[in-house]
């Protein structure tokens, strides 16, 4: 288990490299940069070359890329992610909140909607072919159909305007405690929820069916053992694996409805930092923003793995 | 065909696209007013004259209503075109060299579990500018990354297969036993692929669209609708709603033809569906 546990880590650090090549590559690797969108044209015809330069030179955009890319990596190393172009500020200050935020909106989301999905699933499963199945995966699929900004702008329409119970956009600011935070995003929190359910269902129902159409299930079922019984005691435990395997597929997608749903309800997250950095050209705040969803993906999709790993052996060899 | 006709989802799923595929085709002849045309009465509400009123510039929401697909399409559809056979030409590659080539791509596919999409674009579009073609370029690179996985998998079943041998004892070149023995072979699995990303695509752009970083102003589209009207949300819903509509349900309808097209072709479609 140890070694194990040693190789895939290393796996994960081999794969955290190569995204953060790319990540880096992907920005910079053609000319331009936040001092070119920050001034205008106008600006630039009048402001002297020399200042120009003096400036890119500062910043140190004049260098070539491989030094700015060994560079990057080692200010990786460091913990040092740059500063803006623009405003100096280090660019850790202006993520380091918003991360923290956005990361307990996709704990809360992962935490509530696994469970539901999990019970959705069992249920569908149970009724396979039937009518409760094909309402959950008719449900499912228009779920997973409509974008996350329009089921949070349907739940605001209904629960902010028409019904007005919630608040519509939050008022809570980045510095606040979570707790206050995530209090004041009840909608937020319901619209990724929904999206989660909607996906997380439809992989785990497939895994329920598994379970149930397995060899154990029908020596229990023609043991004499109640239904409900076997799917509570015996079947439940089997679909951990399923269901931890299908967390970990969901990670990136759930990163994505995390930026999209902030920016519906102005959830002070990474998705509202990560539209003004990419507005702006601010590369930096944009490669911080990309590497640090990159590494909470890994590290959960690794946790996931060992998990999967620790309960089914035969997972081990692969 | 008729048994794709007789699943009453999947005849709903093909119906709606058809009916957004000839609105979005037959907009410039059907739509009442230009989509970018300032008619100097914001924010009207419905009437006979301006069926889903004005929006806050004073455009007519019925006609933007009408031309809000056509770039979202068209991305959609370029990606999907990109993904599907850019994944499965480097599928089926690696199911035939295996190896070296065979890792890499699995390295690739793995890789892609670790990078949220939306990031991805958004990664492409600060290093390369925010255009259309980038968008298509990055949508579909993207997406590629399942279909390498589905072809691949496909492709080593196949290399099992008699006439493979045959052909690769014959003598015959990679690249002639890849398209003339496997790919067709595979022709059901890409069609099933292609109505996937392409839906995938299409909520991708819409999501980027809406965020800022997709389709840019004044070009008419329905995610750029939406965030337009959304402080309005609480005086004049319509102009939220119908655009919303219109992506969910062809959105909808795209995934109801695909998962009836998987069951008719016995392809396995809920294997997780389309990932944002």
């Amino acid at each position: 288990m140890i070694s194990l546990i040693l190789r895939r880590g290393a796996l994960s650090l081999a794969t955290l490299f190569l995204l953060a090549s790319f990540i880096f590559f992907a920005t910079e690797v053609l000319p331009g940069d936040a001092l070119d969108v920050s001034l205008s044209a106008d600006e630039v015809a009048m402001m002297p070359p020399e200042v120009l330069a003096r400036r890119k030179a500062e910043l140190g955009l004049d260098r070539p890329i491989l030094e700015r890319y060994l560079g990057f990596l080692g200010g990786l190393l460091k913990f040092d992610l740059g500063r803006t172009i623009i405003t100096r500020a280090p660019v850790a200050d202006i993520v380091a909140m918003p991360l923290r935020n956005s990361m307990a909106l996709a704990a809360v989301t992962l935490l509530l909607a696994l469970p539901v999905a999990l019970g959705i699933a069992m249920a569908a499963a149970q009724a396979k072919g039937r009518g409760l199945d094909n309402a959950v995966s008719g449900a499912a699929i228009i779920g997973y159909s409509i974008p996350e900004f329009v089921t949070g702008l349907l739940l605001i329409a209904v629960f902010a305007v028409w019904w007005p119970i919630f608040p519509a956009t939050i008022t809570a600011s980045t510095d606040d405690p979570l707790s206050v935070l995530l209090a004041a995003a009840p909608l937020a929190v319901i619209t990724t929820i929904i999206g989660s359910i909607a996906y997380l269902g439809r992989i785990l129902r497939v895994g329920m069916i598994e379970v149930m159409a397995s060899d154990f299930v029908e020596r229990l079922h023609l043991s004499g053992i109640p239904r409900w019984r076997i799917l509570l005691v015996h079947a439940l435990p089997a679909a951990v694996i399923p269901g931890l395997s299908a967390a970990a597929l969901y990670a990136a997608s759930l990163v994505s409805g995390i930026v999209v749903v902030e920016m519906v309800f102005a959830y002070p997250g990474i998705g509202a930092e990560l539209v003004r950095a990419v507005t702006r050209r601010e590369v930096h705040v944009v490669q911080a923003i990309a590497l640090a969803a990159a590494i909470c993906v890994v590290s959960f999709n690794l946790l996931a793995d060992l998990g999967i790993s620790a309960l089914d052996p035969r997972t081990r060899n692969a | 065909m008729k048994a794709l006709l007789r699943n009453p989802a999947c005849l709903i799923g093909v119906l709606l696209v058809v009916l957004h595929l000839v609105v979005a085709i037959g907009a410039p002849w059907v739509a009442p007013y230009a989509p970018t045309s300032l008619l100097d009465a914001p924010l009207e509400p419905p009437s006979a004259t301006y069926w889903l009123g004005t929006d806050d510039l004073g455009r007519d929401a019925f006609s933007r209503l009408l031309w809000g697909g056509r770039v979202a399409m068209l991305v959609a559809f370029a990606a999907g075109i990109i993904a599907v056979i850019g994944g499965a030409v480097l599928g089926l590659s690696a199911a035939f060299m295996r190896g070296a080539f065979d890792d890499c791509m699995l390295r690739l596919v793995e890789m892609k579990l670790a990078v949220p999409t939306i990031l991805f674009v958004a990664i492409f579009v600060t290093g390369f500018g925010q255009s259309i073609p980038i968008l298509i370029l990055a949508i579909g690179i993207i997406q590629m990354m399942g279909v390498i996985r589905t072809t691949r998998a496909a492709g080593i079943v196949l290399m099992e297969q008699g006439y493979v041998r045959a052909a690769q004892l014959n003598g015959e070149s990679g690249p002639k036993i890849i398209l003339r023995e496997l790919l067709p072979n595979v022709a059901d699995l890409m069609a099933v692929e292609f109505a996937l990303r392409a839906s995938s695509a299409l909520l991708l752009v819409s999501a980027l669209s809406f965020l800022g970083l997709g389709i840019s102003p004044p070009t008419p589209d329905w995610g750029l609708m939406v965030e337009d009207a959304m402080a309005l949300l609480d005086s004049e819903p319509h102009l939220v709603l119908a655009p919303a509509l219109a992506i969910s349900t062809l959105v909808l309808g795209i995934n109801l033809a695909a998962e009836g097209l998987a069951e008719a072709l016995g392809l396995d479609a809920a294997r997780g569906g389309a990932s944002g």
